[in-house]
């Protein structure tokens, strides 16, 4: 892997959604492009028009998706061009970044950050790093699978038969 | 065609052979639940209990897939697309195992109005023709079971193509039709000889064991003198929180909703189960709602299986008693009460000095 | 005078001033109870109060107070119900104004699914189980002619384990005594146990759990906290967030949806996961949330009518934000 750049030697890209807000963070990209500083190309930006717009759903709805990594960039705090959503939305992404444990997807997987408009470095440096991060990570487990019986069920419950349990899907009720 | 014996340890292996040739979809625990799974070589299935969801399942999929469809863009005009469309209709042959007799009994629901003179469903008809139910009589009366309030009991084989009695040791099996008499046709099985008349006796001591039956005779008209006293519905409804816990798990709910779920230029047509106690069932286009509360969904529900679809069916009420929507109800709305209450509905008194105009 | 006898005769005085008051009554079978809508004075009778009254009645409260013809509703609240109606309050959700609460304190519900496991386990079956009395910390129940007793401890609730509110709040009677607040536990043990879990595992756990969710919005529509009732986003196909499939995926991500639309709001009453028809374990999901909100915001929903919840504000300098230096 060239580690200036992030973009793996062999050249295999992963999908990395960043949600970007119109005014700094999108800006921000486009400097860096118009500076051309070299980025990684795994990064498909999706612009908002303030961090503040971003539903921790989108998020969610990405990963679940099949993204393997997340990045949300807004304008500097007290920089909101809307004064305040970024405010908002950094409760509400930190929130998300703390819940994510527990549904067992790595909290790496997305980030939060700040970058304005003429930080066309400090976008390159972001997206390097993250992009970096995610392809340390590889690619995210997914969910898989109908309600009930597929394949995947089947070889669970095959491979806990042949364990020698008898019934392996009864788990006794913990709480 | 007789009965035959096949004992506890036996039936894991009679199910490995089986579904050699079938799907096999028999109860198992799921973490704390018991619900139908296609059964893998080696697991014993769980027959004691009534499994949580309903064993519609095997004939009718909550999720179905219609048809594969893929747009295809002309390179030269990319206004032009033409879409590819593949039909999926079931192939498999399948066997339900260890449904009770009232869930099996629940199909006979469908057959009425998806294989009927008027409307045969492709999808419905493929698997319900290809689809075997080996039923285990019911051992376990729960407060919430009423099969024989609706005209049946614990050992009806109606729909069912075996039956089988739990006995000492294992069960009896009793063929129903051909086609479940050559599911018996194998070496696990021996004749069951004495062992019939334990599994008679049996069967009269759980049906002895429900309490008398209500009779429901009437119920219909009944309901509809009740259509429009929505004053009626509020008060039975009020508790109703309209969720769907009770038209899912229900073995004779039978309604569906079609949608596209694309992904860019390919997507899949589904089928999946509907629910009448949603806001959404019957939301039209325009935004108007014909039934906008839960009163009006809650009326539908009784009386669809209670009212409008004995009189369509003549008189064949939609409710196979399994008890499923009491038992699992969050708020534990019971629908026996509600058609009780209809049934023994007498207007209340005027207020004293109340407005008489 | 017991506490259920205090509250009828409260409920006696104020209801001719108020349309509807709603408590609970015997269910179908002796284990069960079931909401009751007290209308007129006969009514009253059937009310009960034991632990078997687990449902959170704030859930009806949201549709009630839009209808027309209902303008006054008195509501019969535990701890963690009223809590509830605090949140809602906040949010302005309900005209706290029409609203009449009727206190309780309580000292822990009924888990069924808990009792039920216990009673299999003993050998016994549960449909046999016909009569139930809650002795101070023992739970008796009758099984096929004999008694079979429980530590209450082992067949409540989980939240009951953890529960800092046991007393109603913020309300306008209160009947019977109050209850010492006593949490038994710091964190709920399924949440203890399941933290201790790599991340593959977990992901694993969530795999193997959702795909028998049936998507019959039971969780979404007990829940006191879910006011949006008919135009929820997870079942709405413009904007189309989730598929009619219910898959592995879409269920996991229905149940996010839920959780983040609870986010700083959740008040862990747990009616979720007590309605779940194939019991999945989602609390675990909420009380992480209500975690994370806890440690960030330093704020605890529903327990202060002046209080702002932590998603409808900000601080220019937030305490426990770390910037993470990017």
């Amino acid at each position: 892997m060239s580690a200036r750049t992030g973009v793996l030697t062999e050249g295999r890209e992963l999908r990395i959604v960043g949600f970007l807000c119109n005014w700094c963070s999108y800006g921000g990209a486009d400097t860096a492009g118009v500076a051309r500083f070299e980025q990684p190309t795994d990064l498909r930006i999706i612009r908002v028009p303030c961090s503040g717009r971003i539903d921790p759903l989108f998020i969610m709805r990405a990963l679940v998706s099949g993204a393997d990594g997340v990045l949300v960039s807004g304008c500097h705090p007290r920089d909101c061009h809307y004064a305040e959503g970024n405010y908002y939305a950094r409760r509400r992404l930190e929130l998300l970044k703390q819940f994510l444990p527990i549904t067992g997807i790595d909290p790496q997987r997305f980030e939060y950050t700040w970058v304005s408009a003429s930080e066309g470095a400090r976008w390159q440096d972001v997206v390097t790093k993250f992009t970096n991060r995610i392809h340390d990570l590889g690619p995210a487990p997914r969910m898989q699978g109908g309600s009930g019986y597929d394949e995947l069920c089947l070889k669970q419950i095959e491979e806990g038969v042949k364990q020698g349990a008898a019934c392996p899907c009864h788990k006794e009720r913990a709480l | 065609m007789e009965a035959k014996f096949i004992s506890h340890d036996d039936t894991t292996g009679w199910l490995d052979a089986l579904s050699e040739q079938h799907v096999v979809l028999a109860p198992m625990w799921d973490n704390t639940v018991v619900t139908f799974r296609p059964h893998v070589k080696g697991r014993t299935p769980v027959l004691d209990r009534m499994p949580v969801l309903p064993p519609k399942e095997g004939v009718f999929p909550q999720n179905e897939m219609l048809l594969k469809y893929k747009y295809d863009k002309d390179p030269e005009n990319l206004d032009r697309t033409s879409v590819q469309v593949k039909e999926t209709l079931p192939q498999d042959t399948a066997v339900v195992v260890g449904a009770r007799p009232c869930g099996t009994r629940g199909m006979t629901v469908f057959d009425r109005v998806y294989n009927c003179e008027k409307i045969r469903d492709p999808y419905y008809v493929g698997r319900r023709e290809n689809t075997l139910f080996v039923t285990v009589a019911c051992t376990r009366i729960e407060s919430t079971c009423f099969c024989h309030d609706v005209g049946s009991h614990p050992a009806d084989a109606e729909a069912s193509d075996v039956l089988l009695v739990p006995v000492a040791g294992g069960y009896v099996a009793e063929p129903v039709t051909e086609r479940g008499n050559a599911l018996l046709d194998s070496p696990f099985f021996a004749p069951a000889g004495e062992r019939s008349a334990e599994a008679a006796e049996v069967k009269e001591k759980n049906r002895a064991k429900l309490p008398a039956a209500h009779d429901y005779t009437g119920c219909g008209e009944k309901l509809m003198d009740r259509f429009n006293d929505l004053a009626f519905w509020e008060e039975q409804s009020a508790k109703c929180i309209s969720c769907g816990a009770c038209t899912y798990l229900c073995p004779t709910c039978y309604c569906f909703n079609i949608t596209d779920e694309s992904v860019g230029l390919t997507g899949k047509r589904l089928r999946t189960w509907d629910n009448c106690m949603s806001f959404q069932f019957t939301l039209e286009g325009s935004g108007h709602n014909p039934r906008p509360t839960k009163a009006h969904r809650l009326r539908n529900r009784v009386n669809h299986k209670f009212a409008y679809y004995p009189d369509l069916h003549g008189g064949a009420i939609a409710c196979c008693g399994c008890g499923r929507c009491i038992k699992s109800c969050p708020v534990s709305v019971d629908i026996r009460a509600i058609v009780r209450a209809a049934q023994t509905y007498t207007p209340k008194p005027a207020p004293e000095g109340g407005d008489e105009r | 005078m017991s506490t259920l006898e205090q509250l009828k005769e409260q409920i006696r005085k104020a209801l001719p001033d108020l349309d509807v008051v709603i408590g609970w009554e015997q269910g179908y079978d002796a284990m069960h109870a079931t909401p009751l809508f007290i209308r007129e004075e006969a009514d009253i009778d059937r009310l009960i109060w034991s632990p078997l009254c687990v449902h959170s009645l704030g859930t009806y409260l949201t549709g009630l107070t839009k209808s027309s013809k209902v303008q006054k509703v008195g509501l019969v609240v535990k701890g963690c119900d009223s809590r509830a109606i605090v949140q809602l309050t906040q949010e302005r959700m309900i005209p706290r104004e029409n609203v009449t609460l009727f206190g309780v304190g309580c000292s822990g519900c009924l888990s069924h699914a808990r009792l039920e496991y216990k009673v299999e386990q003993g050998g016994h079956y549960v449909e046999d189980m016909h009569a139930i009395t809650f002795n101070g910390d023992k739970v008796e129940v009758a099984v096929d002619g004999g008694v079979e007793s429980f530590d209450f401890d082992t067949v409540c609730l989980e939240k009951c384990l953890t529960c800092r509110f046991p007393n109603a709040i913020a309300t306008e009677h209160f009947a019977g005594e109050e209850v010492p607040v006593a949490p038994k536990r710091e964190k709920a043990p399924s949440l203890e146990a399941f933290e201790k879990l790599p991340l593959d595992e977990r992901f694993a756990f969530w795999q193997d759990q959702m795909r028998r969710c049936v998507r019959c919005y039971a969780c979404r529509n007990t829940c006191p906290m879910c006011v949006c009732r008919d135009h929820c986003i997870s079942t709405s196909r413009n904007p189309h967030w989730v598929s009619q499939e219910a898959s592995t995926a879409e269920n996991f991500m229905f149940q996010m949806i839920h959780t983040m639309h609870l986010a700083g709001r959740c008040i862990e009453c747990g009616e979720c996961q007590r309605a779940c028809p194939v019991d999945l374990p989602i609390m675990l999901f909420r009380r992480t949330m209500v975690h994370a909100v806890k440690d960030t915001f330093n704020y605890v929903s529903g327990a202060d009518p002046e209080a702002t919840p932590p998603l409808l504000t900000f601080k220019a300098e937030e305490d426990n934000i770390n910037e993470r230096g990017w």
